[in-house]
């Protein structure tokens, strides 16, 4: 990669996601918002974790591997009980090492 | 700000995301490494872009020799998530001023989101400065893990994958620990199995942009939440 093609890809990309985080929230910002709409901004959080989660853990292009999942349900159990983040991303870190490494 | 009602929140709210980001951000910065960043100017990039999955992309891509256009529009299409994030968080900065707005929307990351989004529906005195502080001190944890990593180079060899895995497991809790009401589940599922089918089409770079609309579809059709009783979701 060139130094003109990374300051082309680097002021471009800036660009769009200085965009992407900054306009909703600049144009929504103190507006009122009609109830549909307060209604459907309330379902971003669990659709975007849920599409995270599914996006980290599937991958159709590759063969189906069960760790991950074991993983995620060890760190499932510990949020349910805990509701902890560090917990969880230690739990998570951890088993996957060792459903990985050892097992 | 003082430290019991100030300081002790943000950090307990930061702290987790930023172990998180040193943990994967080293890799990330092995990896701009590879393909010729310095230290430093992965240190500026990190900070500037702020996108764990952009910067990871933005690597591989380089590495393999893909045409620059080609990259723009990848990672750029990776970032159009955080269109939904920056309209999900503008209820919670209705009176924050305009500049402090400004920065705390251009910190927001998938994680960052998720605390602070918590923390704005559970706790009153949660305000745009805290949650500006939880950005920008998990922003730095990630430039400077970058950093790090770049001035280890590749002689570091770190399982990603497994590093990675923090990352995922804050999504689960952050999903986890929501009130699992009916359309909230109807809305994850449908969220979730949306990104696997536009992952088998070979739509990866938009799956989780269209696919958490799809949640997000699926649960209006579901009908509006005062049928189950409000207060179940916190937002």
């Amino acid at each position: 990669m060139t130094t003109s093609d990374f300051l082309v890809f680097y002021a471009c990309v800036l660009l769009v996601i200085l965009a992407c985080r900054c306009i909703p929230l600049l144009a929504l910002k103190g507006r009122e918002l009609s109830p549909r709409v307060s209604d459907a901004l309330g379902l971003i959080p669990p659709a975007a974790f849920a599409a995270l989660v599914a996006n980290d853990l599937f991958d159709p292009s590759k063969a189906f591997s069960w760790e991950p999942l074991v993983a995620a349900v060890a760190v499932l159990l510990v949020a349910r009980r805990t509701g902890s983040l560090i917990w969880c991303a230690l739990t998570g870190m951890g088993s996957y090492a060792l459903l990985t490494l050892v097992l | 700000m003082s430290v019991r009602t100030g300081v002790a929140p943000v950090l307990s709210a930061a702290l987790p995301v930023m172990l998180g980001y040193v943990t994967i951000g080293i890799p990330c910065g092995v990896m701009e490494a590879e393909v010729g960043l310095s230290p430093l100017m992965a240190f500026l990039l990190s900070a500037s872009f702020y996108s764990g999955a952009g910067q990871f992309m933005m690597s591989s891509l380089a590495l393999v020799g893909t045409p620059v256009l080609s990259m723009v529009a990848s990672v750029s299409l990776v970032s159009t998530r955080q269109l939904l994030y920056s309209a999900a968080l503008s209820p919670y900065l209705a009176g924050a001023s305009r500049p402090l707005a400004a920065l705390f929307a251009a910190t927001v990351t998938d994680e960052s989101f998720g605390v602070n989004l918590e923390r704005f529906s559970a706790d009153d005195s949660w305000n745009a400065t805290k949650a500006t502080a939880v950005n920008l001190m998990s922003m730095f944890s990630w430039a400077l893990a970058n950093a790090l990593g770049a001035i280890v180079g590749p002689a570091l060899a770190i399982p990603t994958a497994i590093m990675s895995f923090a990352m995922t497991s804050i999504f689960i809790c952050l999903l986890a620990c929501r009130e699992w009401a009916r359309r909230t589940v109807v809305c994850a599922v449908a969220s979730a199995l949306g990104v696997i089918v536009l992952k088998a089409l070979g739509l990866g770079s938009i799956a989780v942009l269209l696919g958490a609309l799809v949640g997000v579809v699926a649960g209006i059709l579901l009908g509006p939440r005062s049928r189950e009783g409000a207060g179940h979701d916190h937002e």
